[in-house]
């Protein structure tokens, strides 16, 4: 009786066992990438890597342990410096605040509290960015006053999540800067019309 | 030519896991027909050239037609048939490509991230892959399908992948899907004549002149990843791509299935895909999973993920991530 029992126990324990789960979060490709734990040099692995553009600068932060640059800003801005017109010297020209940044438009900050022109300017500091704490932030360096207020956005992309990198997935790191992409005055993206799209069209 | 000198089934072969019997039979094929075209050739001496064709283009694509499986290759016979391909679209588009067989790189093992709350829907991945990789114009031939999606729904089958209106809409998000390069592909085993394979890459790639047309591979493939070749693809020659690898942007012809390559003629060379490069946005994310300081291990061990389809176990290499 005992055997029998046993007997038909074993297709049914066969069973069992084959039908486990198809995929658990340690197999496959998951433990392959846990299990690669030293960081590689993929400039020397690949034979073509972007040669550091001039118009980068290297990252005052790092992430786990090595540097990597970003895109300038100061060489985008078209009247840089800022102190050749904000200084101590009377501007004899009528409308001249209109003329030189009449196109910007500050649509930045929450509902119903708008950020100011000098939330990130200040009147006796114009070449570089001040924040709420007095700190100097050199214009290359923007993600650092970005970073204030976003600072979920700042470690995504000191990290990679965030933002995107110039090109090249090996080589030297080089990311594109917070005002590559956004505009500091309006940060937001455009609502627009896609590139492209897909067939079939009139379905 | 002599036939002997190439076809030789007593010639000494490298051992290789794909063809058991050293005289297989496809040799024997090979040298059946090239036996009969000799034979017929001999007895319609004169008027071989008008027959055939430029005898040029004739001998290229002869040798084309009976050229190994990729993998069997040797790096010089590999170096033979890119010759070849350079040469016949000389001759036959008359343009000017560079092909290359570059290998994968050593432990690098390459993933993808897609940030479902930053893509915005703009489809510029969609223009840039379609010219990066010479897809079909006629047919609108596209690796990457963008849906646009409701709140609170993570099946693309739900969504709307025919949108053409301004992006982004109010209350909607969208979600990008191409091949996501499974470690455990159903299409690689569908494939009856070996045609599609995984790279030590991670790549999942197609040697199109080995592809039978079965489309087997996109009857297997849970996520409609591949594409099919119904006509000879057309791309006008100011906007091909000249730079092309032999298991990715290189021309398709009819009845070839096509998909993507993560660019592989790109990416072998430590460049992005061309989908990466042009997301405005930075919702794509691309690197060597095998790298802990890579951008997307840094997804993987900081961002909430998720893979599609998971629970069918093809463990694919495509990760999708919310901020």
């Amino acid at each position: 009786m005992l055997k029998k029992c046993l007997d038909a126990m074993i297709p049914l324990l066969f069973i069992i066992l084959s039908a486990g789960p198809a995929f658990t979060a340690d197999d496959g490709v998951m433990q392959t990438i846990n299990s690669a734990t030293t960081p590689l040099d993929d400039g020397k692995r690949v034979d073509s890597v972007l040669p550091v553009p001039s118009n980068t600068v290297p990252v005052k932060t790092k992430y786990l342990g090595r540097l990597f640059r970003t895109e300038t800003r100061k060489d985008k801005i078209e009247r840089f410096k800022c102190s050749q017109c904000h200084n101590n010297k009377e501007v004899k020209i009528t409308r001249a605040a209109e003329i030189a940044h009449g196109d910007i438009v500050v649509v930045h900050g929450g509902q119903g509290k708008p950020l100011a022109c000098l939330t990130c300017h200040k009147e006796d500091e114009r070449d570089y960015l001040v924040t709420e704490l007095g700190s100097r932030v050199d214009m290359d360096h923007s993600y650092q006053m970005c970073g204030r207020c976003h600072f979920r956005e700042r470690r995504d992309w000191v990290g990679g999540a965030h933002g995107k990198r110039v090109s090249y997935w090996a080589g030297e790191r080089i990311v594109k800067n917070c005002t590559s992409c956004h505009d500091p005055h309006s940060p937001l993206f455009e609502k627009r019309w896609p590139k492209t799209y897909s067939p079939p069209f009139n379905k | 030519m002599d036939p002997r000198d190439h076809n030789n089934c007593r010639k000494q072969k490298e051992p290789n896991p794909l063809e058991g019997k050293t005289c297989g039979r496809r040799e024997f094929l090979k040298g059946a027909v090239k036996v009969a075209a000799l034979g017929s050739a001999s007895m319609a001496t004169g008027c071989g050239t008008e027959v055939f064709g430029s005898s040029e283009d004739l001998q290229l694509r002869w040798k084309e037609y009976f050229k190994k499986n990729y993998r069997l290759m040797t790096q010089e016979e590999r170096g033979e048939t890119v010759r070849r391909l350079e040469r016949l679209a000389k001759l036959k588009r008359n343009v000017d490509i560079q092909m290359s067989t570059k290998g994968p790189i050593e432990d690098v093992l390459f993933g993808y991230g897609f940030n479902v709350t930053r893509c915005e829907g703009y489809m510029e991945c969609v223009a840039a892959c379609v010219k990066e990789n010479n897809l079909d114009r006629k047919s609108q031939t596209q690796y990457i399908r963008i849906f646009e999606m409701e709140p609170g729904v993570l099946t693309p089958e739900l969504g709307n992948g025919k949108f053409f209106h301004k992006v982004p809409v109010d209350n909607r998000f969208y979600m990008g899907v191409q091949c996501f390069h499974c470690e455990n592909a159903p299409c690689i085993k569908a494939c009856p004549t070996k045609a599609t394979w995984r790279e030590p890459d991670g790549t999942v790639v197609v040697d199109y002149d080995w592809c039978i047309g079965c489309r087997y591979c996109i009857a297997a493939c849970p996520y409609y990843g591949r594409r099919f070749n119904w006509n000879d693809p057309q791309v006008p020659l100011d906007e091909m791509t000249k730079k092309q690898h032999y298991l990715g942007n290189r021309m398709r012809s009819r009845g070839q299935t096509e998909k993507c390559t993560f660019c592989v003629q790109r990416s072998r060379e430590g460049r992005l895909p061309a989908c990466v490069e042009a997301c405005p946005t930075g919702a794509r994310v691309f690197g060597n999973l095998l790298d802990p300081k890579s951008e997307i291990r840094f997804v993987l061990k900081h961002k909430k993920v998720f893979r599609l389809k998971e629970d069918l176990g093809t463990d694919p290499k495509f990760w999708y991530f919310i901020d």
